[in-house]
């Protein structure tokens, strides 16, 4: 079965964290091969992913984790 | 001086293994500091992510860090190993985050609350990013999506959970995960657009 560009954003959050079944990968996998504009998506959304895993997550700063770490040794 | 900073962590008997592990066993003691050290150099950093993501300001991550840190000092003689200890912790987090930003839209007269509420609406939140960073870029877009939308997000893209452990920690269904996930994505994928290329 060949699938439309709907059918294919449809299936986009499973095949963005690897959850397609093998039959709706090698459908999806078609339907890219051909539709310039989904790839395209498919690449945005990844890269949307890899944006925020490179530069969303925080480190705490030294003083406030000295800090904390203070007022939980008063807790313990 | 702080033991939870300066005691060295060595591996022991009672080792406790972290990400997407049980407990071995129960810590025998509350006071356990090694353990507690441990957790607290394990999982700070990614405890501030999720309290910042929600939040928008810093100070308050930090207040939830130290929240989450001596709830899971009290809590951890509790903790019987049903699940991650790095899911337990982060749901402590979650909580205490969302406590705060209730608190935080309850407290009228705080002139720094409703950081993200009082970004640019969402037509103009593009003209603003354009003279920032990219660091800033990606905070002022995050800020465009709901609290519980960013939540979902930065446990499964930021922190790279499975959806299960997001949806455990959220309390609600993967599918709710899935659904707010696909609304994060594509609300950062129109406003990034130019850094995705």
């Amino acid at each position: 079965m060949t699938l439309s560009c709907s059918d294919l954003d449809a299936l986009l959050p499973e095949f963005l964290d690897g959850e397609l079944t093998p039959d709706q990968e090698a459908q999806a996998g078609e339907h890219l091969a051909t539709c310039a504009q989904c790839t395209l998506e498919l690449s945005e959304l990844q890269g949307v992913t890899r944006l925020y895993r490179e530069h969303g997550a925080l480190k705490l700063p030294d003083d406030a984790r000295k800090r904390i770490a203070a007022a939980l040794d008063i807790e313990l | 001086m702080s033991t939870l900073l300066l005691d060295p962590i060595q591996p022991t008997a009672r080792q406790v293994p972290i990400h997407s592990a049980r407990m071995q066993s129960r810590p025998t003691e509350p006071t356990d500091t090694q353990t507690l050290g441990q957790l607290f150099a394990e999982f700070a950093d990614a405890t501030y992510t999720l309290s910042y993501r929600i939040l928008g300001d810093r100070h308050l991550a930090e207040d939830v860090v130290q929240e989450t840190f001596i709830k899971v000092i009290r809590a951890l003689p509790t903790y019987r190993g049903e699940g991650p200890i790095a899911a337990w912790i982060y749901r402590i987090g979650y909580r205490e985050a969302i406590t705060m930003s209730r608190k935080r839209r309850d407290d009228v007269t705080d002139p720094d609350s409703a950081v993200f509420a009082n970004l640019p609406a969402a037509e103009s939140v593009e003209d603003t990013v354009m003279s920032m960073d990219l660091v800033e870029r990606i905070d002022v877009a995050m800020g465009s999506l709901s609290e519980p939308v960013r939540a979902a997000f930065t446990l499964r893209d930021i922190q790279g959970l499975p959806t299960r452990e997001v949806a455990e920690i959220l309390d609600v269904s993967q599918s709710a995960v899935k659904m707010r996930l696909a609304r994060a994505r594509e609300a950062l994928r129109v406003q990034l657009k130019e850094y995705l290329a």
